[in-house]
């Protein structure tokens, strides 16, 4: 029996986000700081992407773009979904709503009526393991409960009632998991992959950890700091159980990394 | 076969990961305490009324050593007698309903004009730059101040004590909201916006819950100016128009030189007070406060 490797990969893909010469600067005249500069970038629709990049590449900027919550300087950006939202690395959940109210919010916020806004959020957070626990508040939940509860309310945001066609939605990351002690990091991260392939959301996932970008991403994108410029592209290999070629992965993006941090030595 | 494999694999890894979720969730889980009923009260109540008891008693005590003459410190069992007279007759009702209604209807007024205000001061800057100092400043304007000017313009009448009493708790609500809007994480704001929530959703959704406490606290304010205003203004302006308060009975008491009747007044303005607290806001605030896990430590 032969296993015909290429079909794992959706061959073609609708296009997500595409960003074409961006460039983001903050201030003008002799203080202006260029967070972005020249971004190309196109995310496939249903894709996982990684942005990696040390201190003061503008990952954060990049998402503000993504989210619309802010302007390009220069170049265009075009966002397929019609809502991206958005994680932070704090669960920003509102303490005093409880967990299913959370999930129910954005449902809200666009108008939903109460029962399919619940059945709705009853379904996300049975999704991220959390079923029979909507009565609940923040602050009775640990932190990665939380950063759960916020995934779901994220997905409420990116998808709504999840019956539009092609309601994947993109979900915008920002380090969300850097905040948590690292055994719960290590299964959150399994549990959003398992999450992203159930629902086929886009993700722009942004970190400066290279093993949660390779472990998680198909695409990893490497970002050069002070301004923000795509230095390299990595195509992770699917499968997930080739350690060898990850190892080298890894390998080759700490190195490109190391070289974009030493670069700025000077 | 391999794809019978890696099916048994994926249903193996979730399983697996199902598990480690469950067993995380278990370890992590913030373990709530929870105290015994008595405990609560003895922690609670037990404290007041003791310290309640030794007042009485050293009143009490200084009265039977005489030092000061008995038109000016009545006996407590005199004061308990002429409340209970009172109560008996009822005269204690129709005189507490003047005055709480008036309070109680005052300070709903004031949440009314408080509230918009609050929420525009602290969310236009050049609203807050320009009556941001005034509210502060009123605030620490005792309104007793406006009673003579009141009386000028709205002459014996109801507008007067009113007009006091929103003089006297629109800048603590009000202040109490802004104080309150400042405090909020500004990632809630933040979070809300990537939500959806914008202008008139954005207050009711996301910026009146979370700046609650801080609004209650001023609500809590505010009602205590609101009852400080009102007890002066019916002290200062008694007329046949205005009825019998509580200002006004304690003012005839002190018109007959009844020393009693005096601090049996006193003592119900006191009453009131902390009975309001009590029974309205503290069971609120607590309420507010625990459902965010910020429980009051009794």
């Amino acid at each position: 029996m032969t296993v015909d490797l290429t079909t794992r990969r959706p061959p073609a893909r609708d296009t997500a986000v595409a960003l074409s010469g961006v460039a983001k600067t903050f201030g003008t005249g002799a203080g202006a700081v260029t967070a972005l500069h020249g971004i190309d970038l196109t995310v496939g629709d249903g894709e996982f992407v990684c942005v990696l990049g040390a201190s003061g590449c503008g990952k954060s900027t990049l998402l503000n773009l993504l989210a619309g919550l802010d302007a390009p300087t220069s170049g265009t950006v075009a966002v397929g979904a019609p809502r991206p939202s958005f994680m932070f690395q704090e669960a920003a959940l509102m303490p005093w709503l409880t967990a299913l109210r959370n999930v129910e919010l954005p449902l809200q916020l666009a108008g939903h009526g109460r029962a399919a806004r619940r059945a709705r959020a009853e379904e996300l957070l049975a999704l991220v393991r959390l079923e029979g626990l909507g009565a609940k508040r923040p602050h009775e939940l640990s932190g990665g409960m939380r950063q759960r509860v916020s995934l779901a309310r994220a997905l409420a945001a990116a998808t709504g009632l999840g019956d539009a066609p092609g309601a994947g939605g993109l979900l915008l990351m920002d380090e969300p998991f850097a905040a948590l002690d690292a055994i719960t990091r290590d299964v959150l991260q399994g549990e959003l992959l398992r999450v992203w392939r159930a629902t086929g959301t886009t993700v722009v996932f942004v970190t400066h950890d290279v093993r949660e970008a390779v472990r998680l991403a198909e695409r990893v994108v490497l970002l050069s700091s002070r301004p923000g410029t795509v230095v390299r592209e990595w195509t992770v290999p699917a499968g997930g159980h080739d350690t060898e070629a990850r190892t080298a992965l890894h390998d080759d993006i700490t190195g490109r990394l190391r070289q974009v941090i030493t670069s700025h030595a000077a | 076969m391999p794809r019978e494999d890696t099916s048994i694999a994926v249903v193996n890894d979730d399983r697996d990961s199902a598990a480690a979720v469950a067993g995380l969730d278990a370890l992590d889980t913030p373990v709530e305490r929870t105290t015994p009923w008595w405990q609560r009260f003895l922690r609670a109540w037990l404290p007041p009324i003791v310290a309640l008891a030794l007042i009485v008693l050293v009143w009490q005590v200084v009265w039977a050593s005489a030092v000061l003459p008995e038109y000016q410190l009545p006996a407590p069992g005199d004061v308990a007698e002429a409340f209970g007279r009172t109560v008996v007759t009822g005269e204690i009702f129709s005189i507490l309903w003047t005055s709480v209604s008036r309070a109680a209807l005052g300070f709903l007024l004031a949440l009314v004009i408080a509230t918009p205000l609050g929420l525009v001061v602290a969310k236009v800057p050049v609203v807050r730059a320009g009556i941001g100092p005034l509210l502060t400043g009123l605030q620490s304007l005792p309104s007793v101040a406006w009673v003579p000017a009141a009386v000028l313009w709205f002459g014996l009448t109801d507008a007067t004590v009113f007009f006091v009493v929103l003089l006297g708790s629109v800048p603590s609500i009000a202040n109490g909201l802004v104080a309150g809007i400042d405090q909020v994480p500004p990632i809630l704001p933040r979070a809300g916006q990537v939500l959806g929530a914008t202008g008139y959703r954005m207050a009711r959704h996301v910026l009146l819950p979370a700046a609650l406490p801080g609004y209650l606290a001023g609500c809590k304010q505010g009602w205590a100016f609101s009852w400080r205003s009102l007890m002066a203004a019916e002290i200062i302006a008694a007329g046949p128009a205005l009825g019998v308060g509580l200002g006004a009975y304690l003012k005839n008491g002190a018109d007959v030189n009844d020393i009693v009747q005096v601090f049996a007044a006193i003592l119900l303005i006191l009453v009131v007070g902390i009975g309001i607290e009590l029974l309205v806001f503290r069971p609120l605030e607590r309420r507010v406060l625990r459902a965010r896990g910020l429980a009051l430590s009794v």
